[in-house]
């Protein structure tokens, strides 16, 4: 375990040693995916920064790389994950999401990220360069979980894979579910409907409640009254309210989007709809309120067991027909470790309907205009982050091998866990 | 206090005298036992019908009723239901004493050999009350007779018919015991059995230790001495007395596993449920089981969530539940209605007209609240019919029970006349200690 961990140590700092001079991708097909695709084309890499992409470019002196043959893509851009704070799922002390208590707008995931995760290496090597790691995973008595970051999926330190500390405000919206039964509970009738909707509409007041608080705090800083006693928690509500921080509201079901909704419209406050299960006839509302959506995973069972077969799978295309900015996300909580397959929920979508081309910019340049980085990351474009896949194909496709990843314009290194144990047991004679 | 009272009261009510010989004259009689009878008379003497018909002389000595614009059927039979057992079982006599703080729960159940969630020794006959819950209610709405059963638990108990009329719990008693009564509840967190499969496999074990048990407990019993002894099991004692055996079976899957299960276990087997048996009329057909369909037919919950998705298979048994009743009369059926907890008249009659309204026959329905329920129980040389030598259990009303407006004038119950009384919401808490209404 030690020399393996030295392995990775020494085949790292190889890798984090930065070309000077840039490097160039040659003879590649390059597909920008705001512009069209490039068929025999070169990106020059310099200072971590794309600095030149076409047919012909001036790379003199830059290291190449021949890409014949091989087609490059920006890299892919995670929409909901738990990256970095959660490692194993059943050992509790290597979880670091779910914090206690109704509010904690002041909790930042980055500063949680665990930069030596196994699960980072795992899902860079499938294309994936950056991700939102969310602060919660799960519906529980949190309404404002903190703030959600995009990631950068490389780095010695969570500074260094840092991209947008505050990308959005986590709100786990509430539910007017009857709450599901404990399996361990004594058989009887459920809760009346009207306790669930009592707790909810409680619920709601005390979220509201929350805000006004944070509003007033806002208002007392900027009075000239001295003496005002500092609150972290309503400090970091500050640039929500100011509409420079979206809050991520997770919500599944149709009722409780539109709630989701009405709520943003009366806080008058940036929204970013998550987790998503279903759209319903939210379309129109969605898309007049400016909301953008976080759809995923694909690669999941129908809501109700009437429903049809392929209600997950083609849910993004209902969206996109409802004209909705959209990215996909995998979503801890639904499915472990689930990160990685991020282009095959992509695919899943594109494969029920969702034109192919939308599917990628589901997880690329659509992604980084909903996280405000969109001058930065999402697609190959002259100035923009060096986050880029070198590919054999599609890299939507499951046959597609991924050969090389760059993220900032520093090439890192395909060892993951897997092939680590792979390589370890293919020695066993 | 109310003990006190009744202490006192109890000889009044035996001197009132009532009349022990009644004759209904001139009524319109539902035999059920043959056609109906335009105008007839129904002498019915120390709780025992001592003739019927058009042509029956009234005795000397006897009380008359005028039966001019009267509906006399045999009383109605609950086949299934809790009626007259106390929600709170009385206290356990060997207790931890006073004050020594709460007892300990009992350790989880770890296999069949620790007789989960198992009552089978509880006799209803034994916990019934005439002033029990339901009692009151199902005689104002015309039963005079229900199936009780204890319900709690895998393996709940034993039950009893009995007559809901009395002054004393064993005036109650008609047959005892009735059956088993079995669910396929789970047991709950941490305890065996936590799951269907582990519920059946349960109950198969059990069965299978009856047998064993038998045997050994036989042979024992003809050489004592010298033979090891058999280890005294209550769980067993209770499941090899009662005759037959009360399955769970609502849906399609759950009736045809049932009646499997039944056969398999070598019981006489009563399915109850049948929520969805509209679609089983082929496979009970010539099936030899008992077959009891829950009146309350299934319905969206009153306090749910106005908004919740609801699935179409759910729906669809929703909608077809109370076709069951139609289907299997002309599959040649033969089943009995029970109330599941329906205990007015109005609710009864509604659930009622919505098997009516599908294609049920109004001689087949109130064949199954008499005699149908009287033979699944083995009692039908008692109940279910108004024949010379059954047991004086009328139901007489001012026309057809199927019809909303129509009231139920009394019931004879034991031959003791018995008025209704108004529909009520459900009673407090401490409501349930009225008196019985004896006639004047």
């Amino acid at each position: 375990m030690k020399r393996a961990a030295l392995i990775l140590l020494v085949a790292s700092i190889a890798a984090w040693a930065a070309d000077d001079a840039g490097f160039v991708i040659e003879h590649a097909t390059i597909h920008p995916v705001t512009a069209p695709d490039i068929p025999d084309g070169s990106v020059l890499v310099k200072d971590g920064k794309i600095v030149a992409v076409g047919a012909h470019v001036n790379a003199r002196g830059a290291r190449r790389i021949d890409g014949k043959g091989l087609h490059v893509y920006p890299g892919m851009i995670n929409s909901a994950t738990d990256l970095g704070l959660s490692e194993i799922a059943a050992v509790r002390e290597t979880n670091d999401t779910n914090e206690l208590g109704e509010f904690d707008p002041q909790l930042q995931a980055l500063v949680a990220v665990n930069p030596a995760s196994e699960h980072i290496p795992v899902t860079r090597v499938n294309g994936v360069t950056s991700a939102i790691t969310l602060p919660a995973t799960e519906t529980g008595p949190e309404m404002i979980a903190g703030q959600a970051a995009l990631i950068h999926l490389d780095g010695w330190t969570w500074e260094q894979m840092d991209i947008q500390p505050d990308a959005a405000m986590e709100i786990i919206f509430p539910t007017l579910r009857a709450p599901r039964r404990p399996f361990f509970a004594a058989p009887g009738a459920p809760a009346p409907f009207r306790e669930t909707q009592r707790a909810y509409d409680e619920k709601i007041r005390r979220l509201k409640d929350f805000f006004e608080q944070a509003r007033r705090y806002e208002t007392a800083k900027k009075g000239p009254e001295a003496g005002l006693e500092r609150h972290l928690r309503y400090e970091a509500m500050i640039p929500v309210l100011d509409g420079k921080t979206p809050v991520l509201i997770v919500a599944q079901r149709e009722r409780e989007m539109k709630a989701a909704l009405a709520f943003a419209r009366e806080e008058k406050v940036k929204v970013i709809l998550a987790g998503c299960q279903e759209l319903g006839k939210l379309g129109p509302e969605i898309k007049t309120a400016g909301a953008s959506v976080i759809l995923g995973p694909t690669l999941a069972m129908p809501l109700e067991e009437d429903m049809p077969y392929d209600q997950a799978y083609a849910l993004p295309n209902e969206f996109y027909k409802a004209g909705i900015l959209f990215a996909l996300g995998t979503f801890p909580g639904e499915v472990e470790h689930e990160a990685r397959n991020l282009p095959y929920q992509a695919s899943m979508a594109a494969a029920f309907g969702l034109p192919k081309d939308e599917a990628l910019r589901a997880v690329t340049i659509n992604a980084a205009k909903i996280w405000g980085v969109a001058d930065k990351l999402g697609s190959i474009e002259t100035g923009k982050v060096a986050d880029l896949i070198l590919t054999d194909g599609d890299p939507l496709e499951t046959r597609t091998s991924v050969k090389k990843v760059f993220i900032a314009g520093r090439e890192v290194d395909m060892t993951t866990r897997q092939t680590e144990l792979y390589e370890l047991y293919r020695k066993r004679p | 206090m109310t003990r006190l009272l009744m202490w006192f009261f109890a000889p009044a009510l035996a001197l009132a005298g009532v009349p022990s010989l009644i004759a209904i004259r001139g009524a319109h009689v539902v035999p059920v036992s043959g056609p109906d009878m335009a105008q007839a008379t129904v002498v019915v003497r120390d709780g025992v019908i001592e003739a019927v018909g058009p042509n029956v002389a009234i005795p000397q000595g006897a009380w008359v009723i005028d039966g001019q614009g009267l509906t006399v059927y045999p009383g109605f039979v609950d086949a299934l239901d809790d009626a007259g057992i106390p929600a709170a079982r009385p206290a356990a006599p060997a207790g931890p004493p006073p004050g020594a703080g709460a007892a300990p729960a009992p350790p989880p159940a770890r296999g069949p050999e620790d007789r989960p969630a198992t009552e089978s020794w509880l006799r209803a006959a034994d916990l019934v009350r005439p002033d029990g819950p339901h009692v009151h209610e199902l005689r104002s709405a015309g039963f005079t007779t229900a199936v009780s059963f204890p319900m709690q638990g895998i393996v709940a108990g034993q039950g009893a018919v009995i007559d809901l009329g009395g002054e004393r719990a064993g005036d109650m008693v008609v047959d005892t015991p009735a059956a088993e009564y079995i669910t396929t509840q789970t047991h709950g967190f941490g305890g065996y059995p936590g799951s269907l499969m582990g519920v059946i496999a349960y109950i198969r074990q059990l069965y299978l230790d009856a047998g064993y048990y038998k045997t050994v407990r036989t042979a024992y019993d003809q050489h004592q001495a010298g033979a090891p002894r058999p280890a005294y099991d209550r769980a067993i004692e209770g499941v090899l007395e009662p005759p037959r055996i009360l399955l769970p079976a609502a849906r399609l899957v759950e009736i045809d596993r049932m009646m499997r299960f039944g056969k398999e276990l070598g019981r006489k087997t009563v399915l109850y449920g049948m929520a969805e048996g509209y679609r089983a009329g082929d496979l009970l057909k010539g099936a030899n089981v008992g077959v009891l369909v829950n009146l309350k037919w299934p319905e969206a919950e009153r306090d749910g969530d106005p908004n919740a998705y609801v699935t179409l298979r759910t729906l669809e048994v929703r909608r077809n539940a109370p076709s069951t009743a139609a289907v299997l009369q002309k599959a040649g059926v033969p089943f009995a209605f029970y109330s599941g907890g329906l205990t007015t008249r109005t609710a009864l009659v509604r659930a009622m007209k919505r098997a009516l309204d599908a294609g049920l026959s109004r001689a087949g329905a109130v064949r199954a609240m008499t005699i149908e329920p009287a033979a699944i129980y083995g009692v039908a040389d008692r109940l279910g019919t108004i024949e010379t030598g059954k047991i004086a259990n009328l139901t007489v009303t001012d026309g057809d029970w199927f019809e909303e407006k129509t009231k139920v004038k009394f019931v004879l119950v034991d031959g003791k006349k018995y008025e209704p009384e108004p529909e009520m919401p459900p009673p407090a808490a401490n409501g349930r200690g009225r008196a019985p209404e004896v006639a004047k």
